[in-house]
């Protein structure tokens, strides 16, 4: 990859967020209600709402309020949250990281999960094994989070009592709590996420399978193994690395469901809250943070191809 | 009131059987010496956005406020004024000039003194526009705030108004020093200094607020626990199971959809109290078909009311005959129930020039559920006298913006008010602040204007009944269900009890008894 390259992907995601700010500002100015209404709910006099729509400056023209906006973040300064008075980057940044934990441990969970079962299923095709492993994650996609979640909570908290229900301890306040509590939200996304991956491994596996360089690995004599796992696999997994990245997609935004149930204060809940509230700065600075999210995790996703594959180069 | 939680139901029993010999009861009946310290742990359903008490405005808010702060007077759980920071007060006949005495030395949390300059400039602060604070319309008629000497403020009001210290139990009225009243309200933000039983040690609004013993405050018998961590659970079935796993110990509000699996669950109580939160119908008195009085009247006869409480409240609630005030009331007066009568109902309409029925749509915002609820079942149990009600389920910020006060037809929920006279003049009076139905009605005005200046209770109870009257009458708004509040506890939680205000909480006698886990 070509420093030049880089650079144009850096300019092209930087231009992404620019058009994500602009649309998320405009959307925020078709909502009904802006924030001095939300804030002050039904104490809203016309008087409180002036003062505090003067406090927010909500009143300058829109152009001039994105402006400000955009100047301040180029300064690095992402403005104070309408709703809580408290600066917002910090606080969104933290609620991405307990997101991102939440998403790389049940990627992690899913992948050890998913690739193995998506191999059983093509090797063992239209066996037994497979039916099983197809209908299994079928169910598990099928099923909404919010069932999942339930089930789980009844059955490992209510019933058996091995695990806290819900809540969010830091990883750096106590460790083995922490993981206790990491336990159900990572087990209800990840699967949710299994049927995408294992589904996907099979097909490519079959395919991969059948293919002449696969023959030609089998019948110079190299175990069976070896061809499965380093022949077939290797190129197996390449459609994979693009599904997992569009699960981080979904992992940031979608499963603000399993975050509202496992009370996560992950970047989705922070997200739905300031919407809620009508928070511009904190909306745009949450919309922004997943934006670039996503476009890191497809960069990156990009660059693993190339590795995986010599034959992918960029320029 | 003394920090020692007076002796409750649970304890009384405990005694008598253990006067009788029956020792081996499990543990949580058995008598207890209240033990200080630990660490108590609460759940809340949305996040405590903000901590400065001149602008908090939800329940979740309100419970770390009034762990951080005090007030001067406080609501007592029959709904009257007891004291907190001020020990006494006293009234000129005309109830024109209010005096309240400080205890003395009372300090804040950085070491300062709280002074009755420090109350003045607080009220000031309330009162002032540029600060928006939700207790500026609700603190009575104060004309004047002045300190005559360390421990007296002196309020002089613009008109006799007997509830002055119940209006100053508000929720908002919280003491803090006078130079961030004066100006740099916005330190509040993050964060605390006030007077209240517990400091604040950290605060992120959407997980976990931890607060701790305030040694300095003015009764050494409180708080009796340690440590407070107030954890936010943004769904209710979560928190429910977070309760039953003793993850936490008090949930204060619980849905009534939840309160079955809770009061089923082991050593786990269920809470239940009456109050006057309320769901209702609001029409607008001065549009058609509502201006006439008869299609009001027919509207609230469709209505079997203990049919509502069973399926707006899920059973746990009373029926409401129409008027705002209900036993959660210190001047309420019990009405005859209204029964539902089609037939009478139908005569009304045809009456008022609507033979044939009439159509309406009814808005209905989505938070609560209970709201959309009210509204179904109100349309079906109208269809049979002939009203076509459509019911529109709207998002709340939606709500707010385009119906709420201006809407003709649509439901509202309100919770129980401190006093008779400030649900009247919230919702019914002309110079109504929330003036929703302009039903204008005079002489309801004068009875409860009149409410306002007198002292002796008696009197009162007589024109708030006849208010009363006049509502039931004339249907302004149809106000069929009130809710009882919901909460539930370990059976270890000790002193604690539902407030049918919602927005009082009393943290600060709670102790933890026996059984109660130990935590850091």
């Amino acid at each position: 990859m070509s420093p030049a390259y880089a650079l144009k992907r850096c300019g092209l995601i930087v231009y992404t967020l620019l058009v994500v700010s602009l649309i998320v500002f405009g959307i925020t100015q078709i909502l009904p209600a802006d924030a001095a209404t939300m804030l002050l709910g039904e104490n809203a006099t016309a008087e409180a709402l002036a003062a505090v729509r003067d406090r927010l400056g909500l009143d300058a023209s829109v152009w001039e309020q994105y402006l400000r906006w955009l100047g301040g973040v180029v300064q690095g300064d992402f403005g104070t949250s309408l709703r809580t008075g408290l600066p917002v980057a910090p606080v969104m940044i933290e609620a991405l990281g307990r997101s991102l934990t939440l998403a790389l441990f049940s990627i992690i969970l899913m992948l050890a999960i998913a690739v193995p079962l998506g191999i059983v299923a093509a090797v063992r095709r239209g066996r037994a094994a497979d039916m099983i492993v197809s209908v299994l994650s079928y169910v598990g996609v099928s099923l909404p989070e919010f069932v999942t979640a339930t089930v789980f909570v009844l059955v490992l908290a209510d019933w058996l009592q091995l695990l806290p229900a819900s809540g969010y301890v830091p990883l750096t306040q106590d460790p083995i709590r922490s993981l206790q509590h990491w336990v159900l939200p990572v087990l209800t996304v990840s699967v949710i996420m299994v049927a995408h991956v294992s589904r996907m491994v099979r097909s490519e596996l079959v395919d991969v399978l059948h293919s002449d360089y696969i023959r030609a690995a089998r019948l110079k004599g190299m175990p069976p193994r070896t061809v499965l796992l380093r022949h077939g696999l290797r190129n197996a997994l390449l459609p994979t690395i693009t599904i997992v990245a569009l699960d981080v997609g979904y992992l940031l935004g979608g499963v603000i469901v399993v975050e509202e149930i496992f009370a996560i204060p992950g970047i989705g809940r922070q997200l739905i809250v300031a919407i809620q509230a009508r928070d511009l700065p904190a909306i745009q600075a949450g919309a922004l943070i997943m934006a670039a999210t996503y476009s890191i995790a497809n960069f990156a996703a990009d660059l693993a191809y190339a590795w995986l594959d010599k034959r992918i180069q960029y320029d | 009131m003394n920090g020692f939680p007076q002796i409750d139901r649970r304890r009384l029993l405990a005694a008598g059987t253990a006067g009788l010999g029956l020792l081996a009861l499990p543990q949580a009946t058995r008598a207890q010496a209240v033990r200080r310290g630990g660490t108590l742990r609460v759940g809340v359903d949305q996040s405590v956005a903000k901590i400065n008490p001149v602008i908090v405005r939800v329940n979740p808010e309100y419970l770390v406020a009034e762990l951080l702060y005090s007030s001067l007077v406080r609501l007592g759980y029959d709904m009257s004024p007891e004291p907190d920071l001020a020990s006494a007060w006293t009234n000129s006949p005309d109830l024109l000039e209010w005096t309240f005495t400080l205890r003395p030395n009372l300090t804040f949390h950085d070491g300062s003194a709280c002074t009755a300059a420090d109350v003045v400039a607080t009220f000031e602060a309330l009162l002032d526009p540029a600060n928006a604070s939700p207790a500026r319309p609700n603190i009575g008629p104060i004309a004047k705030i002045a300190a005559t000497d360390a421990t007296t403020v002196v309020f002089t009001l613009s008109a006799p108004y007997a509830d002055l210290p119940v209006a100053l139990a508000n929720t908002n009225a919280k003491i803090i020093p006078a130079a961030i009243a004066k100006g740099g309200l916005d330190r509040l933000n993050r964060e605390a200094i006030g007077t209240g039983p517990f400091k604040l040690v950290s605060f992120e609004p959407e997980r976990l607020i931890v607060v701790a013993r305030n040694p300095a405050y003015y009764d050494p018998q409180r708080p009796v626990v340690d440590k407070v961590e107030v954890v936010v659970y943004p769904d209710m079935t979560a928190q429910g199971s977070a309760l039953i796993a003793s993850d936490i110990d008090l949930m204060y509000m619980v849905a009534p959809t939840e309160y079955a699996r809770l009061q089923k669950a082991s050593g786990v109580t269920a809470l239940r109290v009456p109050s006057g939160q309320f769901c209702n119908i609001n029409m607008a008195c001065d549009q058609k078909p509502w201006n006439d009085v008869r299609v009001r009247q027919a509207l609230a006869l469709t209505l079997d009311r203990n049919a509502l409480v069973d399926f707006v409240a899920e059973g746990y609630g009373t029926p409401g005959w129409d008027t705002p005030l209900n036993s959660a009331y210190r001047f309420n007066t019990d009405l005859p129930p209204k029964k539902a009568d089609i037939a009478k109902a139908k005569k009304l309409l045809a009456e008022a020039g609507y033979p044939k029925g009439l159509e309406a749509t009814l808005i209905a915002s989505d938070s609560p559920a209970t709201r959309t609820q009210l509204g179904v079942a109100v349309r079906e149990m109208a269809k049979a006298a002939g009203f076509t009600i459509n019911v529109q389920t709207m998002p709340h910020s939606t709500y707010l913006d385009q119906v709420w006060k201006k809407g003709a037809f649509y439901v509202g929920f309100y919770n129980l008010q401190p006093s008779a006279d400030q649900i009247f003049s919230l919702l019914y009076t002309s110079n109504a602040a929330w003036n929703e139905t302009r039903w204008n009605n005079a002489a309801f005005d004068k009875l409860v204007a009149e409410a306002r200046t007198t002292v002796v209770d008696a009197r009162r109870r007589e024109l708030y009944a006849e208010a009363q009257r006049l509502m039931y009458d004339e249907v302004p708004s149809i106000i069929p269900v009130f809710f009882d509040l919901l909460g539930a506890q370990r059976q270890y939680v000790q002193g604690y009890r539902l407030h049918p205000r919602g927005a009082v909480f009393r943290l600060d006698q709670v102790w933890l008894g026996d059984g109660a886990p130990r935590r850091s």
